[in-house]
């Protein structure tokens, strides 16, 4: 019968590659050296409603990584740019895309503080994600990613860093000051 | 050594692959074939994830469960793994806790150098200057236990560079709600002092207004406190309101300076104030609002010595955002002559400053003023750089940010002294200011 033969080769065909693609799975090298997978950062985080965010339940899409403080007027709105700016550029693609924005300062940066920043700066895109954790998951994804940061009383000293990882969590690109274009990158 | 969960984890993503399979028997189907891949990726990375993890418990627990029994029956592997994922959980947070309780002490910091038509805190140096090196230490001594400590070197207007152990603070968290520090510390008052205090590449402007200067660089108030504060924050509404409570040595004016007593008093009189501030959300975002106070029995050099007792009350209000950076502090003195038996004596201060931001920078433009009584002793004894007279000063500046880490002023200011010795000065003077 030609349906059930085309459905098994169907069936071959996507064991096949979900074959290659598991073989491959345990040699996920990091594309950039240094710098941690998507799976191997701290995982739990909560978003600007209040809800746990599973960090690895975002791969299936790229996902675009940098951290911020909710009241940093130098460095943080040309991240935001820069993030907004790259979202344009998936769009003229057609192309999907996580945006992850973690906060330096989970004193502040509570979900209230991101959500009251979203909306001051329209950022209502469901597939940007503005994360609060505790200080240690906080301290441990900056140091994973290689995100420099220090506070002075209430100012969060930092860089203007961002990291893109492939589908599959891998880190693909590393975006910093340095780089003139972010969209470049994508 | 290879775990023999990931294989099974393996295993168990392939059968949901395959489960799923028939589906591509339907039209679409490279688009199907593009939402298989997304969804594969995504097993993938959770899968990567739950191996990590559970790698990590192998390694864990090889030596213990080397002599232990055949695995456990395939119905008590779920319990087992969730048990064994709250403990990786907490594994994972004790190390995160721990890479945050770093033995290595990094020093950050700030510097700044100039040059102008005057220095910025006496007009009567003119050319280039040293700023300020400001080295910042908070080294972490436990999950509660705070510690900050900041080596400040300034050349003095003597052309001498001065060491000062501008803070040295030991503190308690009991929550985001109050944590209390002893030691020295930036006394609470308006929104400069603690906000913008030392490091130049922080502040929009070149300097501080003059009266609320360093002690030693022409500053009326108290910048610094040795004692306690309790400072916290809570939400209230939809904004923040944050609070704090201090006590320490009353100050002494030693050599024309203000001098907040590292070592104690000789009068014993304590300083006591406070700060009571709320930071609006929604469409007032970006706007603090607060009051301020303190009483302080102030002493001096004088033969026979002055007490003074000096209250101050003020408010202060600062307009933040992305575009706007709006200071305003004003502070009203109702101070008394204890010793000297000259009164009361009323005098005030304060400053608006409007700026406005650019894509790489800043302008700026500032007005301050103090009418100072000459009569109070408070304010006739402090004579080191003119601080303790009355002036109003306009200024007008620029902030250009080289890059991220260092930013290059430039201001023009008027000033006219009102007392003491009535004068009109212009000033123009550049900055070049860096964090590190």
């Amino acid at each position: 019968m030609p349906g059930s033969l085309l459905t098994s080769l169907r069936r071959l065909a996507c064991a096949a590659l979900a074959a290659v693609v598991l073989a491959t799975t345990g040699a996920a090298a990091a594309a950039l050296p240094g710098v941690a997978g998507l799976a191997d950062l701290p995982q739990r985080w909560r978003d600007d409603d209040g809800r746990e965010l599973v960090l690895a339940a975002l791969a299936g899409e790229r996902v675009i990584l940098t951290m911020a403080y909710a009241t940093c007027h130098r460095v943080c709105p040309l991240t935001i740019d820069a993030l907004a700016r790259m979202q344009r550029r998936l769009d003229e693609r057609g192309e999907h895309a996580q945006i992850v924005v973690v906060g330096y300062d989970p004193a502040n940066d509570d979900p209230a503080a991101w959500r009251q920043y979203r909306r001051s700066r329209h950022l209502d895109r469901p597939n940007w994600h503005f994360l609060t954790g505790d200080e240690a998951s906080t301290n441990a994804l900056a140091h994973a990613l290689g995100f420099d940061y220090w506070r002075y009383d209430e100012h969060v000293m930092h860089e203007l860093r961002a990291l893109v990882f492939d589908p599959r969590g891998r880190p693909e690109a590393a975006l910093g000051p340095e780089t003139p274009d972010w969209a470049s990158a994508l | 050594m290879p775990a023999p969960f990931t294989p099974l984890l393996r295993v168990l993503a392939l059968g949901l692959v395959l489960a799923a399979a028939p589906a591509l028997g339907a039209d679409g189907e490279s688009a199907q074939l593009a939402e298989m891949q997304k969804k594969l990726d995504k097993s993938l990375a959770m899968i990567e994830a739950l191996a990590k993890r559970v790698h990590e418990l192998e390694a864990r627990q090889t030596g213990a469960s080397v002599a232990q029994a055949a695995p456990a029956p395939a119905a008590t592997e779920a319990p087992r793994l969730e048990a064994v994922e709250q403990r990786v959980q907490q594994i994972e947070t004790a190390n995160a806790a721990r890479r945050g309780d770093d033995t290595s002490l990094p020093i950050h910091g700030f510097a700044d150098v100039g040059a102008g038509t005057a220095n910025p805190f006496t007009n009567e140096l003119k050319g280039a200057y040293v700023g300020n090196l400001d080295l910042y230490l908070t080294p972490k001594l436990g999950e509660h236990t705070l510690s900050l400590f900041e080596l400040n070197f300034e050349v003095g207007t003597d052309g001498a560079v001065g060491v000062d152990l501008e803070r040295a603070q030991v503190g308690y968290q009991f929550s985001d709600a109050a944590t209390v520090w002893l030691g020295r510390f930036h006394t609470p008052f308006g929104y400069i002092n603690t906000a913008l205090h030392h490091g130049n590449w922080l502040s929009t402007a070149v300097r501080r207004p003059k009266f609320v200067q360093f002690e030693d660089q022409g500053g009326v108030l108290p910048a610094h406190t040795v004692g306690a504060w309790l400072t916290g924050s809570t939400h209230a509404g939809d904004g923040k309101l944050t609070y704090d409570l201090y006590a320490g040595n009353g100050q002494e004016i030693i050599g024309g300076v203000l001098d907040m007593r590292n070592a104690g008093t000789v009068h014993g009189n304590p300083m006591v104030g406070g700060r009571l501030g709320y930071k609006f959300a929604g469409a007032l975002d970006g706007l603090t609002v607060g009051v301020h106070g303190f009483v302080d029995k102030v002493s001096d050099d004088q033969q026979p010595a002055d007490l003074t007792r000096v209250r101050m009350l003020g408010a202060y209000a600062v307009y933040d955002t992305d575009t706007w950076e709006h200071i305003a502090e004003f502070y009203a003195f109702d101070n008394e002559s204890l010793a000297g038996g000259t009164g009361t004596h009323r005098s005030e201060a304060g400053f608006v400053q409007l700026a406005y931001r650019l894509p790489r920078g800043a302008v700026y433009g500032r007005y301050e003023r103090a009418s100072l009584q000459q009569s109070d002793p408070y304010f006739a004894q402090m004579t080191s750089v003119d601080s303790g007279a009355s002036y109003y000063r306009t200024a007008v500046g620029l902030r250009f940010d080289v890059d991220l880490k260092t930013a290059l002023k430039l201001e023009l200011a008027n000033t006219h002294t009102t007392d003491r010795l009535v004068n009109d000065y212009n000033e123009a003077m550049v900055q070049y200011a860096i964090r590190f």
